[in-house]
């Protein structure tokens, strides 16, 4: 015979503050454990691929350089056989790194909420004594933490691989294409992907067609971007206008671009964790 | 103390009305049951004592007056939906873990020793499990809370014969500790010997609710000459009356066992299933009004 | 004859630990009420009979006691354990001890349950055989003037009552007196 299940009296409980935060951290680990184990592993490969690689392209493209005098047409030669293919895998690099943050983001972001409904499990989850807005809020922004860091590892990893092909090419880190791979826009669209992700997961309450409308709505915002947003901040270059030179030149509004950028980008994934939790408290059934 | 107690309560889907007009007043200490055909709103009603949904009219409270939803209501309800979710990939030693960092209070000895005593190796995940066993597994995280007010949706529908039996011996000793229980079927005839208060739902509406004893002393059968029954239901608050060529029913709300009985006619008590199926048939005019606002006085102690 | 065991669930105590102490010879197997605290009953219950559930626990009391199963002092199964292998409503078993102590038959200690108080007279053999033979022959003329069964027991059903209720409503016992516990059962 087991324990008697005595009910709590109303006098026992000493008052009704809320259940500490750190209670989520094991929950939200072991809730996610698949996706916080599977995307740092998947960008850890990568990682290590472009650390070995970024190593044969810098030795590559110093050799290059290293060209001079007696001898310097047969050693360019030689050198460029080396650095254009490393330069197509380069290019390679860039644009999957241009779509990684909708990979990332999207594949963590739209079962977060998506699976709960989909496999019911939210009627087990949200009527327990940790709350359903705290306790979602708080798996977003653990799994967000998680994906910013590993992003952001990842955007300056890219960037210093890519630093010889870009200079030797003259591309401009201003560039749409490399000014999104790195500093803190690259965490910043990861993050953007991600909230995308769990609002749309939330909206559409399936997985796989939450992931699907979740890549369209991340490429939409990815153009928004490129065609209107970014030029508010971010002057081009002229175009064809290819610098051939050892340096590049200076881009002016770098950094304060990649916080303008940031900044809205966190600004909106805000919004969308707003929006989700609006969801969460009035549209659950 | 009322455990649930709604007013007005209702929700509707756009222009559909999934429930209205939900009035009730369950007193502690009851095992009620919440029956009617499927769609008829039970699930719904449910969703709001615990939250998951939010009403489009009226209000309800839970455990004396909290309102449904908030943290001490939550805190003070179990809750097992209907086909009993658990996450499937998760070992059952993970979902205890899991409750106990959800939740204020968890008792890990009562649920281990419990989970011991059915035969559900701690280890097993909880997909792995039978839907009996799933079942005891929900039931049981949701009982090793401690909770005064304990729901559950649909429970038996996907449980064989053995794991209902096994189900419901372990509710019956929640409510004999002192926990009350709430919960829904569309299955009558195993609820009968289960449940002492009856809430009846169809369409959306509450047609009866009540205490088992109070709505049995409550009606009654008259059995008679076809000719005087519109007679006979004029004089009385009727439920429903079949008649055939020379004979005719009528079941009728009467005040007491007492009241006197037309003659030439007879009267005979009414099951519970034939009472509630009365009222199922009877379309909305015929609903049985609200609760009574007099509460009962509470039950002497169950726990021994 | 034997009682039949409660209704065996997974989830229930475990039935079927032996005898501690008490009766010599060959007595029923007891069934177990609770870990330590065993009662010598077990419950069954047959949803079709049409009978009361409450009912059902008092006859089957009643029926114990006049077979011997029990004894004043013994304890009823707990209402706990009763519930969780019948799956029935506590309210139901509480309703059952009520009508017990309503006639006498037992008593609730608060903290530790309810015990038999009183036994139920059992009535001689021979007296026995008398009676079954008078009935036998009533039930005969009864059958020569063209009553079937069923319209045998509903005379019998409706003289019975009338016998009882001319007695005084809320004393009528079901079978036979009560006598305060002195020697236990003849």
């Amino acid at each position: 015979m087991t324990v008697l299940t005595l009910p709590a009296q109303p006098g026992q409980d000493a008052g009704m503050a809320p259940l500490p935060w750190r209670r989520m951290v094991w929950v939200t680990w072991r809730q996610h454990r698949a996706t916080l184990i599977s995307v740092p592993a998947v960008l850890g490969v990568v990682a290590l691929f472009l650390l070995l690689m970024g190593l044969k392209v810098h030795h590559d493209y110093a050799a290059l350089a290293a060209c001079h005098g007696a001898g310097a047409a047969a050693c360019e030669n030689r050198a460029s056989a080396l650095t254009s293919t490393d330069w197509t895998m380069a290019n390679t690099i860039l644009i999957l790194m241009n779509l990684a943050p909708a990979l990332i983001g999207g594949f963590a972001g739209a079962p977060v909420l998506a699976r709960e409904l989909e496999s019911g499990t939210f009627r087990y989850a949200w009527t327990q004594g940790f709350g359903r807005l705290r306790s979602t809020l708080a798996r977003i922004v653990l799994i967000a933490i998680v994906l910013a860091a590993v992003s952001g590892a990842l955007g300056e990893l890219f960037a210093w691989f890519f630093g010889p092909p870009m200079q030797n090419a003259g591309m401009s880190p201003g560039a749409a294409t490399v000014f999104v791979t790195r500093g803190l826009a690259f965490p910043a669209w990861t993050l953007a992907a991600f909230t995308i992700g769990v609002f749309l997961g939330m909206l559409i309450r399936r997985v796989i067609p939450a992931l699907a409308v979740t890549f369209g709505a991340y490429l939409a915002l990815g153009l928004l971007a490129w065609l209107v947003v970014r030029k508010l901040y971010l002057p081009e270059l002229a175009p064809g206008r290819i610098v051939i030179l050892q340096r590049l030149p200076a881009v002016p509004h770098f950094w304060p671009a990649q916080f303008i950028e940031a900044g809205w980008l966190l600004a909106l994934s805000a919004l969308l964790v707003a929006a989700t939790l609006w969801l969460v408290r009035h549209r659950v059934a | 103390m009322n455990v649930i107690e709604t007013s007005g309560l209702g929700k509707s889907y756009g222009r559909v009305p999934a429930l209205r007009d939900c009035t009730l007043a369950l007193p502690a200490g009851r095992a009620a049951a919440l029956v009617g055909p499927n769609g008829a709103g039970k699930s719904t009603l449910m969703n709001m004592l615990v939250g998951l949904t939010i009403p489009t009219a009226g209000s309800a409270a839970v455990l004396g007056g909290q309102p449904a939803g908030s943290a001490a209501a939550l805190d003070g309800i179990g809750f097992v939906a209907q086909d009993a979710p658990v996450y499937k990939s998760l070992s059952c030693a993970d979902m205890l873990h899991l409750t106990r960092n959800l939740n204020r209070r968890f008792d890990q000895q009562y649920a281990e020793a419990r989970l011991a005593e059915l035969g559900i190796p701690l280890k097993k995940k909880a997909g792995k499990l039978s839907g009996g066993q799933q079942a005891q597994l929900a039931l049981t995280l949701a009982l090793a809370r401690r909770p005064r007010l304990l729901i559950l949706d649909e429970p038996l529908a996907a449980l064989d014969p053995l794991a209902r039996q096994d189900f419901l011996g372990t509710v019956m000793t929640a409510l004999a500790d002192g926990v009350s229980v709430l919960l829904s079927s569309h299955a009558l005839a195993e609820l009968e010997r289960v449940a002492d208060y009856f809430i009846v739902l169809a369409s959306g509406e509450v047609r009866l609710a009540g205490d088992a004893d109070d709505l049995l002393a409550g009606h009654r059968m008259l059995t008679g000459p076809a000719a005087e029954a519109d007679r006979i239901a004029g004089q009385h608050s009727v439920v429903e009356v079949r008649r055939a060529a020379a004979q005719a029913h009528v079941l009728v709300r009467i005040s007491g066992p007492a009241e006197p009985v037309p003659p030439g006619w007879e009267a005979h008590p009414v099951g519970l299933e034939e009472l509630i199926l009365a009222y199922l048939r009877a379309p909305g005019g015929a609903a049985q009004p609200g609760p009574a606002a007099a509460l009962r006085p509470e039950p002497t102690e169950v726990a021994r | 004859m034997t009682i039949d065991k409660g209704i065996s669930t997974a989830g229930a105590g475990a039935a079927g630990s032996p005898a501690s102490g008490g009766d010599a010879g060959g007595g029923p197997p007891r069934g177990t009420g609770a870990r330590g605290a065993p009662s010598p009953i077990e419950y069954r219950l047959d949803p079709a009979s049409g009978v009361p559930t409450y009912l059902q626990l008092v006859q089957q009391v009643e029926h114990a006691l006049r077979l011997g199963y029990l004894k004043p002092g013994d304890q009823l199964p707990k209402v706990r354990d009763v519930v969780a292998a019948l799956a029935i409503n506590p309210n139901t078993v509480l309703k059952a001890y009520k009508e017990l102590e309503t006639k006498g038959l037992a008593a609730g200690r608060p903290g530790q349950g309810t015990f038999v108080q009183a036994t139920l007279t059992q009535v001689a053999l021979p007296e026995l055989t008398g009676l079954r033979r008078s009935l036998l022959g009533w039930l005969a003329s009864a059958e020569e003037t063209g009553l079937d069964e069923d319209g045998i027991v509903a005379l019998f059903t409706s003289v019975l009552r009338d016998f009882y209720d001319r007695r005084g409503g809320a004393d009528r016992h079901a079978g036979g007196d009560v006598r305060a516990d002195s020697e236990g059962a003849a």
